[in-house]
């Protein structure tokens, strides 16, 4: 049976879809049978993200419609053999998405796979209660920011309430909270809030931290997860938060402020 | 004519409130179970049923026709007031209004605020399933122990007695009791005391951030708060009809 992990927010534009990608990739390096399903029909970016965007056929309405096998959907990932990618519709809206339908695909892919990485969308609407419903963890994707953690919170409310686990009275969803967007040196100028504030309102588990950083974006424009880059900051901090998904004690880097030392200031420092 | 108006020949002014209302909400349309329900109710909490006004909500069902003449003499008969109809088809409306009684459009479906959507609130950590919500018998008669996070978006309720919340009550949170509010950890949402008029009702928290302060409706807003008084431990109670806050530590 595969771990269903729910990638959410609240709020667009924290990083989901970038975590989901990264995740599934380190999940996937590590050698765990990977599926990413993308459930922003309508609006979808996790093709580009993983760099299949030429190669999507089908997607997950057209299976969920009986319009195509879910073998025919999944797209095998091009760099890591274990890692397939079940797109979104971009044509359809996300009324197209049923219970019953996401429940099939689910239980299919949980034959096959260890981990199904679901990337939901934005907001707390049908989509997004769709992608977490079937749940057995939840990673609360969240910024340094006032409107970013108090999305969160609401999820995480909702992750409590409106999830089949919930429902069923079974054991309650694991929570882990995954920073992004941190900058340590705005952290102590006091632009953005501070990793213990954020921790203390949402009180849940801190399952890694990722540095703002110049690799993600040119991940995310190349279609290659940052976690392929193993010498940037950001690729290793999702490569240590995927490790502590499988349980290991990883010590948090990247949370305070380093200040450049003289020589890398002189020779331009090391790339971020 | 003069756009001024002298204050001393007014008869009235308007102002804005925010009262707590029991929303009752119809899953039945029929008068005799609504009748029996609410027998049964009165015999355990006769304290509840003191012409309390009460909202009828019929967003839930499905009649055109409703027999709400009825359903409101069955209420009055065990000491609620309908005061109000929310929800339900145009004839519904009309109806409430011949009847003399308000109308309200049915609540957005994605904000379920139905007193009982908050009690199966689940629990953060496996370690808290146990004990996550109990009323302590003879303790505080009918009040309530919340432990956990209260979450944005959440609203938890003692509709009797006194609520307490052994956890944060986080922004965009909601909690209401009839007695007094006792938050063991930061107070950020808003927090109702005495929603039934009991004015002796207080609140009580560890860190005060809270956006809305309620003692019996009077209210006072994040900005009404001497900011001296933010992040300190405080008790809220009315004194007159203002909200006195003070520090206790």
């Amino acid at each position: 049976m595969a771990k269903i992990i729910v990638v959410t927010s609240g709020k667009g534009g924290v990083g989901k879809t970038t975590s989901a990608a990264a995740i599934a990739t380190g999940l996937a390096l590590r050698g765990n049978k990977t599926v990413v399903i993308d459930f922003d029909v309508g609006l979808r970016n996790l093709d580009l993200i993983m760099g299949c965007e030429r190669r999507v056929v089908y997607d997950l309405v057209n299976v969920i419609q009986g319009e195509a096998g879910l073998n025919q959907a999944l797209i095998r990932d091009k760099r890591v053999d274990n890692l397939h990618i079940l797109p979104a519709s971009q044509t359809r809206d996300k009324d197209a998405l049923s219970v019953e339908g996401v429940e099939k695909v689910l239980e299919t892919l949980s034959k096959d796979f260890d981990f199904i990485i679901c990337d939901s969308p934005a907001g707390i609407e049908r989509g997004a209660q769709l992608a977490m419903y079937f749940a057995d963890a939840a990673i609360v994707v969240t910024n340094p920011e006032v409107s970013s953690v108090r999305d969160s919170d609401r999820m995480l409310g909702l992750l409590a309430s409106k999830t089949r686990r919930a429902e069923r009275g079974d054991d309650p969803i694991q929570e882990h909270l995954l920073i992004t967007r941190y900058n340590p040196s705005r952290v102590d100028l006091g632009d953005m809030l501070n990793l213990e504030d954020i921790r203390e309102i949402l009180a849940i588990d801190l399952i890694g931290l990722i540095p703002e950083s110049e690799a993600v974006l040119r991940a995310s424009n190349q279609g290659v997860p940052v976690t392929h880059d193993a010498t940037s900051d950001a690729g290793q901090a999702y490569t240590d938060t995927v490790a502590r998904l499988l349980g290991e004690d990883v010590p948090l880097r990247f949370h305070e402020y380093q200040k450049k030392s003289l020589l890398s200031r002189m020779f331009g420092g090391g790339r971020r | 004519m003069s756009l001024k108006v002298d204050r001393d020949s007014m008869a009235f002014t308007f102002k804005g409130g925010m009262l707590p209302m029991t929303v009752m909400e119809l899953t039945s349309a029929d008068p005799e179970r609504i009748r029996d329900q609410l027998a049964g109710k009165l015999s355990q909490s006769p304290a509840f049923f003191q012409h309390t006004p009460v909202v009828l909500s019929v967003e839930k069902l499905d009649e055109p026709h409703l027999a709400l003449e009825r359903i409101c003499a069955v209420c009055r008969a065990h000491k609620l007031l309908p005061v109000a109809v929310r929800g339900g088809p145009e004839p519904v409306k009309q109806s409430a209004w011949a009847l003399g009684l308000g109308w309200f459009p049915p609540q957005e479906a994605s904000r379920p605020r139905a007193l009982e959507s908050v009690a199966p609130a689940e629990p953060e950590s496996a370690l808290e399933v146990a004990d996550e919500l109990e009323t302590p018998p003879g303790v505080t008669s009918g009040g309530r122990i919340y432990r956990g996070t209260v979450r944005s978006g959440q609203q938890v309720t003692a509709p009797e007695g006194d609520l307490v919340v052994v956890g944060a009550v986080n922004a965009g949170a909601e909690v209401l009791a009839a007695g007094s509010v006792h938050v063991y950890g930061a107070l950020r949402g808003r927090a109702l005391a005495g929603i039934h008029g009991d004015a002796m009702a207080s609140i009580f928290c560890r860190e005060l951030r809270a956006e809305l302060l309620s003692v019996a409706g009077n209210y006072k807003r994040l900005e009404d708060i001497d900011p001296r008084l933010l992040g300190t431990t405080v008790q809220v109670r009315l004194d007159g009809d203002q909200l006195g806050i003070t520090s206790l530590s």
